[in-house]
């Protein structure tokens, strides 16, 4: 009957049109109907029908793209269901749960990664982002440029061709960012001391965690042991279990361009009166931060932890780019995604990634309801 | 007002229905009913690719549209499929279109997922060699159109054929035979000293090692590598580890079935993997940089610069080496990977032979056509073409001719692969298997555990693994 592609995808576009039209019609019709029901007048009805017209197709969308897939999640989650096998979903109750808290080394690896790179990442990556806004907020020249120029990474965003570039530059001989220690290291001989010393806890830091993943601390004894490195060290960034964390650490601090306008707005809605009386007062510009900026910085602050730390614990395209052709190091940078994708993806196990993806809900929900039940000790929203 | 209102819900409906129902006529499973019926009923015909179409594809049919799901080849390969194999294949089927869709082996399995938990995607697919276990139960028996009795072409295949199979059953045609052997720079070795040719025990091997591999001291890097085993950097990866085990005459599965990762050839194994890279690198906690991103593959020179690209020795198939016209040749070696006859008298020879191949899914509607497709494509010239445009060998043995021969590069190859060749198929959960293997090769590189801790580990995974 229709054999022209084109007209076939004018016809889908329409049918979709007409969908969502119908569909949010019907939704609007339904609510309206609903408000007649509990006694509310033509006009309230009016008004119902109207929002809910509006509002309609995101809801339909919500519905169709996030909970019937997370209905389907949640049952698959208790099912044996490989994807590429011709069985149905088999039943198996809590046992993928019980399997991942209780018998897989691999998903309690990716959990301490993930610990790493939150504990360690997002306050590295906080604190610059506080440092970039602070210096931003000096009202220098060029301020403007300074401001797009941090800002760019998050525009560019974690693809793949952003990450390539990575690659490039962390490669341990020829890449930038070695090169540029190397120089740093040649031009002033403190710089080497600090760098050595730098390398030296950064991968006692790294063992360890690997400690635990591994259940032995072979590693740690041995950089123990070894000493303080060699004048010759740089770090190891994409070559090591011991940096691979680290490097995607860089990735993270790389990307603090939403923090930093986060802070730069709260900080500029800091009322001037109060520096300039603490400065009549005697106060030095470290004292004005310290005592008046930094906690009416709170809310910010507790802002970028909540979603940096949901961000941390989510993360996924660092890591799967930087390490997924290196097979050997993917244990010691493996995320909880990234796991979540190994099983799913890679492995064919969609009932035990669909576990796993509850699980990482979670543990997010534990932390964050955590985050805002701790928030009255610390966090203060009055400006006086 | 209301009554005008719900006549309108009920209209917009209505019309999204009728639409609904009339693009549901162009999906190619219902124009395929009758292609499909035939299919059921008896075998695709006999016809040598290129006559007449199959008799139960009418000219009248609903157009159909083939598609098929390639990974990573030559821009000459897909240049030729779609100059000749696909103009003749549609002048012989009408209602026919072929679409090609070119992927990458970065990220073919979260394609490939999706395909299958979707159920519908491309008509054929190309997979590795070991992929048969991992897919089979989703792919098309295709014994009806594909094997003895239904096309009588099939016997020119190889033992590659094997790859393409699951269950004893046909599920598609191996498209190439690209045997992982040990090629070196000889030149680059005589200049660092070593004159006794490719190595052929461990103990030669750790020593060439060191010997061949060069570190610039401004950068603490290494320039030259001895020896780069498919991943530069780890020197850990999996299918380098089974070309040694199985050179040492070790069999991956026990006669129960079970894995023998705690056999002595495995222990020596992951003892050499280790030895070869601290030759190279040095301890793990003090090890020199690697090689530049981008270095190390394809063993070859930049005729610009004059710069090596940093490898002496690759262990690797076709897609590592240089063109074979380049002058370079001059100075490379091809040998199979010789294993450790001094510690272990079962020690033979070993090229790893890989076997890419196109599979049906059983999601296809278009079952028929595929193998039709497939005979057109896979045919004595068509599979000679293809392997041309690629430089490799043809699956098929009576289409290893001219290139092939004439190519002293490839005959050697050719040699070697039917002298030495051992498959790389009918590897249980191949895909979990290689995830425990480089975890654990990983951290024996590092000395986060010890050898004996890394072929347990792997033996009690892999174990675990295969009893799920």
């Amino acid at each position: 009957m229709m054999s022209n592609p084109y007209f076939n995808a004018l016809l889908t576009a329409a049918g979709a049109i007409i969908f969502i039209l119908a569909t949010s019609y019907g939704l609007g019709v339904f609510a309206s109907w609903m408000a007649k029901r509990r006694g509310a007048t033509a006009k309230v009805q009016e008004n119902t029908f109207a929002g809910y017209l509006f509002a309609a197709p995101w809801i339909v969308g919500f519905i169709i793209f996030v909970i019937i897939p997370l209905v389907f999640s949640l049952y698959w989650s208790f099912t044996d269901y490989r994807v590429i096998s011709s069985d149905p979903p088999q039943w198996v109750g809590f046992e993928n749960y019980s399997n991942l808290i209780l018998n897989d080394d691999g998903f309690r690896q990716s959990i301490v990664n993930t610990l790493y790179l939150t504990v360690l990442g997002l306050p590295l990556q906080i604190s610059v982002a506080l440092l970039l806004a602070v210096l931003l907020n000096q009202k220098l020249k060029g301020e403007r440029v300074f401001r797009m120029a941090f800002y760019l990474p998050v525009i560019l965003g974690f693809n793949t061709a952003v990450l390539l570039c990575w690659r490039l530059m962390l490669n341990t001989g020829t890449g930038i960012i070695n090169q540029i220690i190397r120089g740093l290291t040649q031009a002033f001989p403190p710089f080497g001391y600090l760098n050595r010393a730098a390398i030296y806890l950064q991968e006692i830091s790294s063992a360890f965690f690997l400690g635990i993943s591994n259940g032995n601390f072979n590693l740690l004894n041995k950089v123990i042991e070894a000493g303080f490195p060699a004048e010759v060290r740089v770090p190891l960034w994409v070559q090591s279990p011991l940096w691979s964390k680290m490097s995607v650490v860089l990735l993270m601090v790389w990307g603090c361009g939403t923090m930093m306008l986060i802070f730069l707005a709260g900080l500029n809605n800091i009322p001037k009166e109060l520096n300039e009386a603490a400065e009549v007062d005697g106060a030095t510009k470290w004292k004005q931060f310290w005592k008046i900026s930094l906690p009416l910085l709170s809310p910010h602050i507790f802002y970028n932890l909540v979603v940096g730390m949901i961000n941390a614990l989510q993360i996924f395209e660092p890591i799967f780019v930087l390490y997924r052709d290196n097979g050997p190091l993917v244990p010691s940078a493996i995320s909880m995604v990234y796991y979540l994708w190994q099983a799913s993806f890679s492995h064919f196990e969609i009932g035990y990634g669909s576990a796993i993806s509850w699980i990482i809900l979670i543990i997010i929900l534990v932390i964050t309801f955590v985050q805002f039940r701790m928030q009255d000790r610390w966090v203060t929203y009055d400006l006086y | 007002m209301k009554n005008k209102r719900i006549f309108v819900v009920l209209s917009m409906l209505l019309i999204v229905a009728l639409l609904t129902a009339c693009g549901g006529s162009n999906e190619p499973g219902e124009n395929n009913v009758a292609n499909n019926a035939a299919a059921n009923d008896a075998p695709a015909n006999n016809a040598p690719a290129g006559d007449a179409p199959a008799d139960d594809i009418s000219a009248d049919a609903e157009p159909v549209t083939l598609k098929i799901y390639l990974l990573d080849y030559t821009a000459d390969t897909i240049a030729w499929l779609n100059s000749e194999i696909n103009p003749a294949f549609e002048a012989a089927h009408p209602s026919v279109n072929v679409e090609i869709t070119e992927g990458s082996w970065s990220g073919w399995d979260t394609t490939f997922s999706g395909f299958f938990a979707a159920g519908e995607g491309p008509d054929i697919i190309n997979l590795g060699s070991e992929m048969n276990t991992l897919y089979g139960e989703s792919l098309a028996d295709m014994d009806a159109y594909l094997s003895e009795g239904a096309w009588d072409e099939i016997g020119n295949f190889g033992p590659a054929l094997e790859n393409a199979k699951y269950e004893g059953k046909l599920r598609g045609l191996p498209i190439f035979t690209a045997p992982r052997y040990v090629f070196c720079r000889t030149d680059l070795m005589e200049a660092s000293g070593w004159t006794s040719g490719t190595p052929q025990n461990f103990a030669d091997w750790v020593e060439f090692g060191a010997q061949a591999s060069t570190i610039d001291k401004a950068t603490n890097s290494l320039t030259q590598q001895a020896l780069v085993p498919v991943d530069a950097g780890s020197m850990a990866d999996w299918q380098w580890w089974l070309l040694v085990f199985y050179s040492l005459g070790g069999e991956l599965y026990k006669a129960d079935g079970t894995p023998n990762f705690d056999s002595t050839e495995a222990l020596a194994t992951t003892e050499f993997m280790l030895e070869m890279r601290q030759a190279i690198y040095g301890d793990a906690l003090d090890a020199v940089g690697m090689l530049p991103t981008g270095q190390g593959s394809v063993i070859d020179v930049n005729d610009e610069t004059g710069v090596d690209n940093g490898a002496v020795c690759l262990a690797h198939s076709g897609w590592a080496a240089p063109p074979f016209d380049r002058p370079i040749w001059e100075n490379i070696s091809i040998d199979p990977f010789y294993g450790d006859p001094e510690n272990f008298p079962n020690s033979r020879p070993v090229v790893l032979a890989f076997n890419d191949w196109l599979a049906v899914p059983e999601y296809s509607e278009n079952k028929e056509l595929a193998a039709e497709w497939l005979k057109m494509a896979f045919s004595k010239e068509g599979n000679h073409k293809w392997n041309e445009t690629m430089g490799l060998i043809p699956a098929r043995n009576d289409a290893q001719y001219g290139y092939v021969v004439d190519s002293p590069q490839l005959a050697s190859e050719a040699e070697l692969a039917a002298e030495f060749g051992v498959g790389f198929a009918g590897i249980k959960e191949a895909a979990k298997l290689s995830t425990i293997m480089q975890e654990a090769l990983g951290k024996l590189v590092t000395e986060e555990l010890t050898l004996q801790d890394v072929v347990d580990k792997i033996q009690e995974d892999y174990t675990a693994a295969l009893a799920e």
